[in-house]
């Protein structure tokens, strides 16, 4: 790695980075000044793909706007869906029944498994490991199976509900579930095999991107990019919610804070995401699966089909300003999404729509302390460390 | 969030770091409450800078969550409270060790002054926070590296996160420069 | 095999008629295969770029249908294929993306976001990329199934052995 530095011409060469780049997986831009091969400076440039969600928040009830998150990240919608509707509830101050918090924690950690998944195939084909990225997609495939099954949608899934789940579980859920979580290790060591001891992999990640403990936190790094320098902080342990202190798993942290270290810390999430889906199938209590508070959650279908009541609870939910009405005041709710720390900052007028409707997106901290990580650094370690912190332009510019 | 059942507790159980915040900024600070997973201060902008140093430095705030602000025009409460200051800038505050995890701050600005000291110095974090909210909002940090437009193109006017500006926009969605863009 | 039976379906009709129906059938040869060799040039910004690559992965393999040579380059690419949202900010990268392809070329408007805007009727969204691209196929849903893209990658197929010309040409003639 050292080689770059002899063929140094003193000449500043301007390399411009995306954004239509195979390696961004989106609209992200880099600017790059080089020395030869040495990355003198990196200027990233956000706002590609800026949408205009805080300001729709604004304007939709907040049921509606659950649609909006599920558009954020777009690797997870469920646990975007999970920490928005969370956030309100937190801010309504109710608490949803036992087994709606475990179907959350299920689909959560599933769709863990589905971001680190893509992150997986993606890092690893950036670096030309092209059978990774098919391996994952199998995987992932299974995994959009379970999703589709219980939400009725791939992708946009929009499952969680203000007090609730909008449905509960299929009937064959179980057995899809633990059948994915059962098979689910083995396919990762065929990963394992193909990567983690591979030489080229090994050479072209390790001692890469890296930074300090100090740094991250300096940088508002969260999730697997501060764990992999070494910071045990994870949100599920330092401020559970949702049921989550009952689960036991590990929060796997690195040493170096380079791309082997993010790699190796992704990896064993997904083993840990696959115990917590095993203790929640285990442990799945009966029950509701959503608040039966008529002033919050839509009443049964044949409720309001069958009874005056549950007609007019109905209506009393959908109807505009008549909805979900939150006391004014304001509150910031933060769960650990894959990618780390997803906060959302809702600002209440006491009417059915948010007045101000923050959104603190993980990948806008990752995406900003790119430069520090690539500065010096060779311009072909670009790729290899942008693909390792799964910066997802949906979300970094919202 | 100023609950009810929130107010009646507060005299026994006082957070520590709001009995310090109360001790050192007495004259600064504007309102405090608790919160449900932590505390929320309204300081003046002159001591801004030095309560959030303070955070960090004596009291181990170092993780800087978030920073961004909201537009208070069409909110009466909350501009009556704070002699109608049209902005509110608001920091929030995270650390690894003690009690009281979080910590919100909050800014009043005013729309005739926009500028406010920022915190570059501090967290490195806050760089990209401070472009992103000058280029919703418009408030101007002082002393800012690189302050300059984040996600709007950057000849684009108005402040999208404004109250008056329009959801749909200006019409700057039909009719853009294709050249002047295209760099 | 496709290729023999047209040779043999135009050898025969040569005979009959006069010289001309040779340029033609050059046209059907090269648009046989033209059709069994697009190569995309995938502008995925959002969502929709995820159902992209599931679409190009192991279970959909859109290298069924003969399209599989992803290039991230336009100029060795004739099929745009536009999936997810394009804001103010990303139109002028997209439209010279568009002006470096090499004729002919197709553009498909994947979802919702790129055909009209989708869900987000905001002040930074193109409402819809036929604003300022002339777009052949159209796919609805947010995000379309894989299969939906196969099938409008199979449209422009189709459009391409009928011999039509794609929009973007047609506007340039009238030019």
């Amino acid at each position: 790695m050292q080689g770059g530095m002899e063929r140094t011409t003193g000449e500043k060469m301007v390399l411009n980075f995306g954004p239509q780049h195979p390696a961004t997986h989106g609209t992200l831009r880099i600017v790059l000044e080089l020395d030869g091969e040495t990355i003198l400076k990196a200027t990233p440039h956000a706002g590609y793909l800026h949408t205009g969600f805080e300001k729709l928040g604004e304007h939709l009830d907040y049921n509606q706007y659950i649609v909006v998150t599920d558009r954020m990240n777009y690797l997870s919608p469920l646990s975007n869906n999970f920490g928005y509707v969370l956030a309100v509830e937190q801010l309504l101050g109710i608490e949803v029944p036992e087994r709606c918090q475990y179907i959350r924690v299920l689909m959560a950690e599933l769709s863990r498994l589905a971001d680190h998944l893509l992150w997986l195939g993606t890092a690893a084909l950036d670096l030309g490991a092209f059978s990774v990225f098919l391996y994952s997609f199998r995987e992932r495939e299974k995994l959009y199976s379970i999703f589709e099954k219980t939400t009725g949608a791939r992708l946009t899934t929009s499952y969680t509900r203000v007090g609730g789940v909008f449905r509960d579980l299929y009937d064959g859920f179980e057995n899809d579930a633990r059948d994915f979580i059962t098979n689910f290790p083995k396919a990762l060591k065929e990963t394992h095999t193909l990567l983690t001891r591979n030489r080229i992999w090994m050479d072209r990640t390790k001692g890469v991107g890296a930074i300090s403990p100090e740094d991250a936190i300096n940088y508002g790094l969260t999730g697997p990019n501060l764990r992999a320098t070494g910071v045990a902080h994870d949100l599920r342990k330092a401020e559970p919610y949702s049921s989550y202190e009952k689960f036991q798993f590990d929060v796997p942290v690195g040493t170096n804070g380079d791309v082997y270290d993010r790699y190796l810390v992704r990896m064993e999430e997904m083993i840990q995401s696959c115990g917590i889906v095993r203790q929640a199938l285990d442990n799945l209590p009966e029950g509701p699966f959503s608040l039966e508070d008529n002033k919050v959650m839509m009443p049964d279908k044949s409720d309001a089909y069958g009874h005056i009541e549950g007609l007019i609870h109905h209506f009393k939910i959908v109807m505009d300003g008549h909805g979900v009405q939150p006391p004014q005041g304001d509150h910031y709710c933060a769960t650990e999404s894959p990618n780390g720390e997803l906060g959302f900052y809702i600002v209440s007028d006491g009417s059915g729509t948010g007045y101000r409707i923050r959104i603190r997106p993980p990948s806008f901290f990752h995406f900003q302390s790119l430069p520090h990580m690539l500065e010096g650094g060779m311009v072909s370690d670009t790729v290899a460390v942008l693909g390792s912190l799964n910066v997802i332009a949906g979300e970094l510019d919202r | 969030m100023m609950n009810e059942e929130k107010e009646e507790i507060t005299e026994e159980t006082q957070p520590l770091v709001l009995e310090k915040l109360r001790e050192k900024f007495s004259d600064a600070l504007l309102d405090d409450a608790e919160t449900q997973n932590g505390v929320s201060v309204v300081v003046n902008k002159e001591n801004s800078y030095a309560l959030l140093e303070y955070l960090k430095t004596e009291l181990a705030y170092s993780f800087l969550v978030d920073v961004t602000a909201v537009d208070n025009s069409q909110l009466e409460s909350e501009l009556m409270q704070y002699d109608y200051a049209r902005f509110m800038v608001v920091y929030q505050l995270y650390t690894f060790e003690g009690e009281t995890s979080r910590i919100r701050v909050k800014v009043p600005v005013h729309e005739k002054d926009l500028k406010i000291q920022s915190v570059t110095e501090l967290w490195k974090a806050a760089n990209w926070l401070e472009r992103e909210t000058y280029d919703m909002f418009g408030i101007d940090f002082e002393g800012h590296p690189d302050l300059r437009r984040i996600l709007m193109p950057d000849d684009f006017e108005g402040h999208p996160l404004r109250k008056d500006y329009p959801l749909q926009g200006r019409g700057e969605r039909e009719r853009f420069n294709f050249e002047k863009q295209n760099r | 095999m496709g290729l023999a039976k047209t040779h043999i379906q135009s050898g025969a009709s040569t005979e009959r008629t006069d010289g001309n129906i040779i340029t033609t059938t050059i046209d059907k040869v090269v648009n046989w295969g033209r059709k069994n060799s697009l190569w995309p040039m995938p502008f995925g910004t959002a969502c929709c770029a995820i159902e992209m690559m599931a679409t190009l992965a192991s279970k959909y393999d859109l290298s069924r249908f003969g399209s599989e040579a992803i290039r991230f380059s336009p100029r060795q690419s004739d099929l745009l294929i536009v999936s997810g949202r394009i804001s103010i900010k990303m139109m002028p990268v997209l439209k010279r993306i568009y002006d470096q392809m090499p004729d002919p070329k197709w553009v498909i408007s994947m979802g919702a976001c790129a055909s009209c805007g989708g869900v987000f009727d905001t002040y930074t969204l193109i409402q819809g990329v036929d604003q300022f691209l002339p777009v052949d196929v159209y796919i609805p849903g947010c995000p379309p199934r894989p299969e939906d893209l196969i099938d409008a990658v199979m449209q422009v197929q189709r459009q391409i052995h009928k011999g039509e010309l794609p929009k973007g040409s047609e506007v340039a003639y009238d030019e």
